[in-house]
């Protein structure tokens, strides 16, 4: 998108999607990233014993689901001069090593309010490869008039 | 030092100087029924925002445009350095905090329940990040023990830059975090 005028959105207006496997290099990048070195992630062994999902499994960042999430909203947007105000998200399952995350994004809020202050509320979610839930949000975005 | 194959990763000054093993020096980290909520302090150190942090960030949130992951490009298109992700904040929290308060983020045996931030300004290179936490909340739900701390990020000019109310749910006392800690692990 080279334009975007917040006259032209419309409710239901959905963002390309965002998908990306989950390798323990995926989760290993991240941790190093976020500096996140909370065992759950990048200690396979750890893991086996201490199963705080109730897998042997190490799990993605609960952030790495939440940056993708905004993401959706940044590789649509950002180029065309939106801004990101604010990200609520609820993480209703862990992403295990091996999952494919897909993040999704729609308009479902539109708040007019004069020259540089309108803003759109993005409805996300985000899903495994099962299809399962992981992430629910909603992110608040300042759009140019 | 943690796991070996992690420093493959490593691509920041911070990032080669920064402790990567969490259940090292579990015992000294604040538990759940030991933290007021009003507790409001300074984290342990400041963050000088260097381009190398950004980017660091953006590849791992694996983006491919080229303002976020080409200093080269990001100027040519009229910016002063690559744009961070707003997510960029996780990173700076984790660093200021570190092993002072607020060090229960670390904890092994927590988890993410999902996560509430508000971003006014971007993060641009050169600014130096100050964060204050402020433990928001604590509460009991299905026998699961949330803490919540509110930070806020100022620069070095005290303009707020973000904040994030940052949610986890925690074991309870210092015998379940030590449980977590003692399992043996790659970092044991």
């Amino acid at each position: 998108m080279t334009e975007l005028h917040f006259s032209d959105l419309r409710i239901n207006e959905p963002l390309p999607t965002v998908s990306h496997a989950v390798s323990q290099d995926t989760i290993d990048l991240c941790a190093v990233a976020h500096l996140d070195f909370n065992p759950v992630h990048t200690d396979v062994e750890w893991c086996k014993t201490a199963q705080v999902f109730g897998t042997p499994k190490t799990v993605a960042h609960g952030m790495f689901t939440m940056t993708l999430m905004t993401s959706v909203v940044l590789r649509a947007w950002q180029r065309a001069g939106a801004f990101v105000n604010s990200i609520d998200a609820k993480l209703t399952r862990p992403v295990e090593v091996g999952q494919t995350l897909r993040c999704d994004g729609k308009v479902i809020e539109l708040h007019p309010r004069g020259p540089g202050q309108s803003f759109v509320v993005v409805g996300l979610t985000a899903v495994n490869t099962q299809g399962d839930t992981v992430g629910v949000g909603q992110a608040q975005v300042t759009i140019p008039d | 030092m943690g796991i070996k194959r992690l420093e493959n990763f490593m691509t920041t000054e911070k990032q080669r100087g920064f402790e990567t093993d969490f259940t090292l020096d579990a015992a000294v980290y604040e538990v759940w029924d030991e933290i007021e909520v009003g507790r409001k302090a300074k984290a342990k150190q400041t963050f000088l925002i260097k381009e190398e942090d950004i980017l660091s960030y953006n590849m791992s949130a694996l983006e491919d445009d080229p303002l976020f992951v080409d200093p080269t490009a990001a100027r040519a298109a009229g910016h002063d350095h690559v744009i961070a992700h707003p997510l960029f904040a996780v990173q700076i929290a984790f660093y200021c905090i570190e092993k002072g308060p607020g060090n229960w983020l670390r904890s092994p045996g927590a988890r993410n329940p999902g996560q509430k931030m508000h971003f006014y300004e971007p993060f641009r290179v050169g600014d130096e990040i100050t964060l204050t936490t402020t433990t928001h909340d604590k509460w009991v739900r299905r026998n699961n023990y949330y803490l919540q701390d509110r930070y806020d990020y100022h620069n070095q000019d005290g303009t707020l830059i973000a904040v994030w109310y940052a949610t986890l749910l925690l074991p309870r006392d210092r015998a379940e975090l030590a449980r977590f800690a003692a399992v043996s692990g790659e970092a044991s």
